[in-house]
């Protein structure tokens, strides 16, 4: 308990006017003190402290106490046990929020807060009863005392407030290992089915209370469906049970129901809660990653009842069981479930130190229902665990690689790394055709090997010969042109100084061909290079006449001709010409997708354009195919063919032939110089440059590496399909307690270890391993309990301890103590089989009962914590979607296998940090698989699922809220996936029912979805909308055939059903 | 506590009609203020948040430092960056001065560059907070850690805490909305996801595209008249259904129904701008039909005025590594004039008192410069800045004109009167009348707080 004020409380005292103390004396005499002082600090306003007064009196009020519940009070095992859950975390040895300690006898008495003998004067108990919200109310922090507690320290002072010296405080219950306790007498009684019943029943008398009557045979089919596989009977299937709804039959289902395929992926939902399953990392970079094989492995692992302690073992520390299956190694996927920030500039470190502490606050949650975190800092304020306990529980799973690392020196090359075990292939002949890849690469990767070897061995003599060809610089000479001719008609030209044309008019035609006619005698032409200039005469300066913006050219063809004929001829217009062969081309700059090589192509949809380099003179060389030797004057045709359109042709250029080696204009820098340099003063630097230019112009050298490149990708669209696993380093890191929970700051190393307040752990080897078997000692007094509890809260809507997720002192004692602790023990002795304890509840009586309540019983236990009925709850959001696929004959029952991606609107998954994420919609019936298979993108979940409370899977989540908004009223209405389901339901009804009534289809419509017949009054509400629907006026069409009035009459009526509360309530 | 006197009552008058609409949230609400008493006056009924996302530069728009001009292009002394992390740049970076001018604005002379000519303007509203820190230096950490108060993910937002801490004031609209202009940041829905809390409280996203609150508008011709028909069924069945099993929710899910109907009207309603003057309009730069973020501050002010309890307005790009002095301008262009006639016009409709404006980011950008030569006049880019940066309230219980907090001469580090993130979550919460030493929830066994275990409230600039 937390008393700010009781330092400042005789100071009120002395501030008192005499006019108050007059009348606060006289009320002195009526009322205790704990009223007195409730009135000082009221004092300005009489007629509200009187008021406040009559309230408290009316909460304080005890009924005539009877001999029974006067019992003397044990303070060991009754009141220290409630100040120590209640009050210690701030008045106890760590902390001592105004002055005040409760956990040892001298400071608690001596506090003034208890007046032993007198519980209305004790300031203790007056905290405890001001109303929520109050200032001063006790606990500052937590729920109120419940009445019974309240009760208990209110006779413990009345007696006297004994505090023995010695004593011995029972450990915290979960603490203690469930023993199996003696069942309550009342087997005779003829309710009773189970043990459960029992001690259900002993509760219920105790509360003076009867169990409802059972559930009528249609809801209990159906209710054991949904909690089983999670979809609902066929009305066949209710029928059947209904014409015998007999406790064998019953039971028969239920074994029937557990042997379905559709019990793993219902039950892998809430496990997949606990694991953080997703599909994607998380943060920033919320890429996703492949880890569905371990979703499957719960789903497999769940069917097959695996027993809870090897389901624990193998996810926790599968691969390092001796000689790991496949399968084993799939299972620790668990852990790798953990978010992963490899957002860029994140550091690899601090991601590796936050999976790691997610592991073991995880670990905590699911199997010791115990919040560690809080020790992540300081020791845990109330529960028994310390700080360096939680490093040395740390130290068992900090033995992992980074998962998260940069690539390089650079903070963006962060990538999701960690290992991702290849999953073996069901298809043989896939695995064959990739065997026989693989071996044919590695051929390959011999055969470059070798070839490269003979490349550097005889480094020298190329590196001897190629100097020889760089000496031998290109040369150009400006070709001489005799006639220039274009096709503008008002066009004319300059032959410039430098040799270059430049053409003249305002008016260029929108496409043109330039004709050039050359004369030359050279010898060793390589290729020609064409030069194109600014000219401050062109519009904006050139180089392209037809925009002052955009001044681009687009050179469509380049060709080039020799002629050989008599001139005259040629004049005449007849070329006759031997047209030469380019074999490359190369530019000062392409503009993209307008590579130079494409001008020496025909065609009009290739060619050469420089955008947006408009500010530069460029150039382009044509390399022929052969060397071009003149042995005398000879007339070179050139032709320019320019034909994008918009004049985007050239304004000013120079035409030249190339001789020399061509190659050598190309060599880098770098390489010109080594190869000038004599061998012996080749620095390492140098010679690997040369190696690798050498490699480079190979052609051999491209081919292996062109096959390769092949090869690798015919093998990648066979790859395996991975998953994520578990791998431990060979050399365990250093585990140290971090300073403030800052992994930056770490102190005393420590050793793996468990809490001391828990079981001890064997000797032998402390790893991950250990751990995990130690989680499933037969010593744990938690995991059974934890376990059962989390079932038993699946189907009832809360566990028997309602904090499913805290059964430390903060949490809520059971319920049911003896049943809990029953159901554990059974859990254990059957071999720690799920199906055998879910079977042993839904054959209870208890779970059995009709879930519909009274006033009475809701005034009384609105939760159902007393067990008077049975459950009644909201499907979660997964089964609701499975529900209606279900009822609408839409839902595809495969299993397994990469996420599905149904319906949702666009652009839920936005572009993020540079990234854009595709959401493919599945084909076909892929779309309506169940929910378990839905893509989960921790940064963007599936739209629908979070309106029902789905989780974004960044943590472990115990128990997910259970809302009622209007946001699911708009999907079930809306949502195209709830819209194709109402439409489907329609038309299998008709379908089904097809020579039936009206009232026929209904009521088989109503029974698919609540597996009952609909009352009179809601079959006349369904045909009431039905018939007004067919009246009703069109929206799309001015008459509207019959039959599509029908369809959108009957599309309302399957819309109400599926809107019914009772349709996605399971009850 | 006070006990819902009229339960049974009302119960067995769910017949007759759907008026009271106040009664889903006597039936169902579990917030917060429903279990308890406040006992603080709230300064502010409703927050406008204003989340530039990828951090923009408080060095280029309200922490001027002359020093750094001066010293523009020097390298930054070693003793500055010592036991310091950066995202991207090595420690051996330049100093970079604001290639901006700097002036005094408003009678109280607050200090802004000349990129936020409209923001000064309203510069007497604002309390401009210069020593904001923050803890986590990657962007969806950070986002996470400002909205929730923890970096990793999976904890309510603070609209969430909010939602559940006073409920909604609008029974047609959702109590916290988000809108947004360009993607959500790194952190995705998180920024505004309940966590742990019911779902409930989470933010609702209205776009700008497609329905505006998905999942909004009636199938493809399914008129209003025929939703009504069968809502008026369903309701008849799930009466018959309570009334046979007696369970509340049903009776809840009744009232949910009824208000996702009056949210077929309320929304597209509230959506559509063109009604609003051609003054107003020009005023924010919002053109009708087309989204931006001017369009979503004047959406702001029509959420405020239906009594909306929260909305935050997430802004994209401002994430300037490199090309600072082009990005900058442009985002300040789009941003800048809205944001000032967003105040402008809350006053003028007398709900500026009532409203409170937070303008921020994740972090700030660093004073030295990433990218670039260290040579040239102007900087290329700032690279992420967690430990000091700059953030401004106005409105609701803010008091105008006031400057609080001071960097070193760098702006590198804070000198004077330090701002934690859990400071201003602490703060936003005392304004709404929210105690956030006392606004917990119980979840996996621990008393959460959306401040953790610290936060002190920023005193100086209330009112």
């Amino acid at each position: 308990m937390r008393m700010h004020h009781q330092q400042e409380k005789p100071q009120k005292q002395r501030d008192l006017t005499g006019k108050t103390r007059s009348i606060a004396k006289a009320l002195l005499n009526i009322i205790n003190r704990s009223f007195h002082r409730r009135l000082f600090n009221a004092s300005q306003s009489l007629i509200a402290c009187l008021v406040t007064l009559v309230l408290v009196v009316a909460v304080n009020a005890e009924p005539p106490q009877s001999p029974a519940r006067m019992a003397k009070v044990d303070f060991a095992k009754d009141v220290f046990p409630i100040l120590r859950r209640s009050c210690f975390e701030c008045h106890g040895e760590k902390e001592q929020e105004g002055g005040l300690r409760l956990d040892q006898k001298a400071d608690a008495l001596d506090s003034g807060m208890i007046e032993p003998g007198s519980p209305n004067d004790s300031e203790l108990l007056r905290r405890l009863l001001l109303p929520r919200g109050h200032d001063e109310v006790m606990p500052a922090i937590g729920d109120p005392l419940s009445k019974k507690q309240v009760a208990i320290l209110r006779r413990w002072i009345a007696a006297g407030a004994a505090w023995p010296d010695e004593m011995q405080v029972a450990s915290h219950w979960s603490y203690v290992a469930p023993q199996r306790p003696s069942l309550p007498p009342g087997m005779s009684e003829p309710w009773v089915k189970s043990p459960i019943d029992q001690f259900v029943l002993d509760r219920l008398k105790e509360e003076g209370l009867t169990p409802s009557p059972a559930a009528s045979p249609e809801k209990l089919i159906r209710r054991v469906y949904l909690d089983l596989i999670g979809l609902p009977p066929t009305p066949k299937e209710v029928m059947r049970f209904v014409a015998d709804p007999s406790d064998e039959r019953i039971e028969s289902i239920v074994d029937e129901l557990v042997q379905r395929p559709q019990f793993g992926e219902r039950w892998a939902r809430p496990w997949l809660d606990l694991a953080r399953y997703a599909d994607s990392h998380g943060f920033q970079r919320d890429d996703l990653r492949d880890n569905w094989a371990y979703r499957d492995w719960v789903i497999q692992a769940l069917n097959d009842d695996m027993p809870f302690d090897q389901f624990t073992i193998e996810q926790i520390a599968g691969d390092l069981l001796p000689e790991a299956t496949e399968s084993q190694k799939i299972a620790t996927g668990f852990h790798r479930c953990a978010p992963t920030n490899v957002e860029a500039g994140a550091l690899p470190e601090e991601t590796r130190t936050e999976q790691v502490i997610d592991r073991v606050n995880t670990t905590g949650a699911v199997w010791l229902g115990t919040t560690l975190e809080c020790c992540q800092c300081h020791d845990h304020k109330y529960d028994p665990f310390s700080t360096k306990e939680y490093y040395q529980f740390l130290a068992f799973y900090n033995n992992t690689e980074l998962e998260a690392d940069r690539a390089s020196n650079k903070p963006s090359s962060i990538k999701f790394q960690g290992p991702s075990m290849e999953l073996s292939d069901p298809n043989p002949e896939l695995k064959a055709k990739r065997s026989d890849l693989k071996a044919q690469l590695a051929e390959l990767e011999i055969k470059k090997t070798s070839r490269l070897g003979l490349l550097a061995k005889g480094l020298e003599a190329w590196a001897a010969s190629t100097a020889l060809v760089v000496a031998d610089a290109p040369k150009t000479h400006t070709l001489d042109v005799v006639s220039f001719d274009s096709q503008g008609s008002t066009d004319s030209f300059e032959n410039l100084d430098d040799g270059s044309i430049l053409l003249v008019g305002g008016d260029p035609p929108d496409k043109d061909v330039y004709t050039l006619r050359t004369l030359t005698a050279l010898k060793g032409i390589q290729g020609f290079r064409l030069d194109v200039f600014r000219d401050d005469s062109l519009p904006g300066g050139g180089p392209g006449r037809g925009d002052p913006k955009r001044r681009n050219f687009v050179l469509t063809e380049f060709s080039a001709e020799l002629c050989k004929t008599d001139p005259e001829i040629i004049k005449a217009g007849n070329s006759g010409g031997e047209k030469l062969q380019f074999a490359s081309a190369t530019a000062s700059f392409s503009q993209r997708n307008w590579d130079v090589a494409g001008a020496f192509e025909s065609g009009v949809k290739t060619g050469w354009a420089i955008s947006p380099k408009f500010d530069d003179s460029h150039w382009a060389t044509f390399v022929l195919s052969e060397t071009l030797d003149l042995q005398e004057e000879t007339e070179l045709v050139f032709k320019l063919r320019q034909q994008w359109g918009q004049s985007r042709t050239i304004g000013r250029f120079r035409l030249s032939a190339v001789t020399g080696n061509l190659v050598a204009d190309s060599v880098p820098k770098n390489i010109a110089v080594a190869l000038k340099k004599p061998v012996d003063r080749w620095s390492p630097k140098d010679r690997r440059a040369l190696t690798n230019y050498r490699v480079g112009l190979d052609a051999t050298t491209k081919q292996f590496d062109k096959r390769i490149t092949d090869l690798q990708n015919q093998l990648k669209r066979l790859v395996p399909d991975t998953t994520l696993v578990m791998v431990e380093l060979t050399e365990p890191r250093m585990s140290a307690v971090f300073a403030r929970g800052d992994y930056q700051q770490p102190g005393e190393t420590v050793q793996p270890g468990t809490p001391a307040i828990l079981h001890p752990m064997p000797p032998g080897d402390s790893n991950r391993l250990a751990l995990a078997k130690w989680l499933v000692s037969p010593e744990n007094p938690l995991v059974a309990r934890v376990t059962v509890n989390r079932w038993w809260a699946e189907l009832f809507g809360q566990g028997l301890v309602t904090t499913a997720e805290d059964f430390g002192l903060k949490g809520e004692p059971p319920t049911h103590p003896k049943l809990l602790d029953w159901l554990a023990v059974e859990f254990v002795e059957n071999g720690w089989s799920m199906k055998q304890l879910l079977k042993t509840i839904v054959l209870s009586a208890t779970y059995q009962q009709s879930s519909s309540t009274s006033d009475e019983l809701h005034e009384l236990d609105d939760r159902n914590q007393l067990l008077a009925r049975g459950p009644r709850l909201r499907m979660d959001a997964e089964m609701i979607r499975d529900n209606a696929l279900a009822i609408g004959g839409l839902l595809d029952l495969k299993q397994f296998g990469p996420p599905i991606y149904p319906f949702q609107p666009d652009g839920i998954w936005k572009k993020i940090g540079g990234i854009s994420y595709q959401y493919k919609i599945s084909p076909g019936s892929e779309q309506y698989r169940r929910g378990v298979y839905v893509v989960h993108k921790r940064g963007s979940p599936y739209p629908s699922f979070v309106n029902f409370d789905g989780t974004a899977r960044f943590a472990c989540t115990v128990k997910r809220s259970r809302t009622n908004t209007p946001l699911q009223a708009l999907t079930l209405l809306n949502d195209p996936v709830y819209v194709e389901a109402a439409k489907s339901l329609a038309r299998r009804v008709r379908a089904e029912k097809k020579n039936g009534t009206l009232e026929e289809q209904i009521d088989h419509a109503f029974q698919i979805c609540t597996a009952r017949r609909p009352t009179k009054t809601e079959r006349d509400a369904l045909m009431g909308l039905y018939r007004q629907q067919l009246k009703a006026d069109s929206q799309d069409e001015p008459q509207p055939s019959s039959q599509s009035k029908k369809d959108d009459a009957w599309y309302c009526v399957a819309t109400v059903l599926l809107n019914m509360h009772e349709t996605f309530t399971k009850d | 506590m006070t006990q819902p006197m009229d339960r049974r009552g009302f119960l067995n008058d769910v017949g007759i009609g759907f008026g009271g609409v106040a009664l889903a949230s006597i039936l169902n609400d579990e917030s917060f203020a429903a279990a308890s008493n406040q006992n603080l006056a709230p300064r502010a009924k409703h927050v406008i948040y204003l989340h530039m996302i990828g951090a923009p530069s408080q060095l280029d728009l309200f922490d001027e430092k002359p020093e750094l001009v001066k010293r523009h292009n020097e390298p930054c002394p070693p003793e500055v960056t010592k036991d310091r992390d950066f995202a991207f740049i090595g420690k051996t970076s330049t100093l970079a001065g604001s290639p901006w001018k700097f002036s005094k604005h408003g009678e109280s002379g607050q200090s802004m560059s000349s990129l936020l000519p409209h923001l000064g303007e309203v510069a007497d509203e604002l309390a401009v907070i210069r020593s904001l820190h923050s803890e986590e230096i990657n962007h969806a950490p950070a986002q996470m850690f400002l909205h929730s108060g923890y970096g990793r993910g999976g904890r309510p937002s603070l609209g969430a805490w909010v939602t559940y801490g006073l409920g909604s004031e609008n029974k047609e609209l959702p109590g916290y909305v988000v809108l947004l202009s360009g993607p959500p940041g790194g952190a995705g829905t998180s920024m505004w996801s309940t966590g742990f809390l019911p779902s409930k409280y989470q933010g609702i996203q209205f776009r700008a595209d497609g329905d505006p609150v998905l999942f909004l508008s009636n199938p493809d011709g399914h008129s209003t008249d025929d939703r009504r028909r069968v809502l008026d069924t369903l309701a008849t069945i799930n009466q018959r259904q309570l009334k046979v099993t007696g369970d509340r929710e049903i009776a809840t899910r009744i009232q949910q129904y009824e208000m996702a109907y009056r949210m077929q009207t309320s929304v597209p309603d509230l959506m559509n701008i063109e009604g609003e003057t051609t003054e107003t309009l020009q005023l924010y730069g919002a053109q009708p039909g087309k989204a931006s973020f001017a369009n979503n501050c004047l959406l702001a002010r029509r959420l405020v005025e239906r009594g909306v309890r929260l909305i935050e307005l997430y802004d994209s790009d401002w994430d300037h590594h490199g090309s600072i002095e082009t990005k900058l301008p442009k985002k300040c262009k789009e941003t800048d004039q809205p944001i000032a006639a967003l105040i402008k016009d809350l006053k003028r409709r007398d709900l500026l008192k009532d409203t409170l404006i937070v303008w921020g980011s994740e972090f700030g950008r660093t004073p030295i410069q990433q990218g670039g030569d260290g040579k040239s006049k102007g900087i290329a880019g700032r690279d992420h800045h967690k430990d000091a940066f700059t953030m401004w309230l106005a409105g609701g219980g803010v008091k105008g004109g006031v400057s609080y907090g001071q960097t070193d001469d760098f702006g590198m580090d804070i000198v004077e009167n330090g701002v934690h993130v859990h400071d201003l979550n602490a703060t936003i919460l005392h304004l709404l009348g929210l105690d956030h030493e006392k606004l917990t929830y119980r979840y996996q066994g621990r008393e959460f707080r959306l401040t953790d275990v610290h936060g002190n409230v920023i005193r100086d600039i209330l009112r």
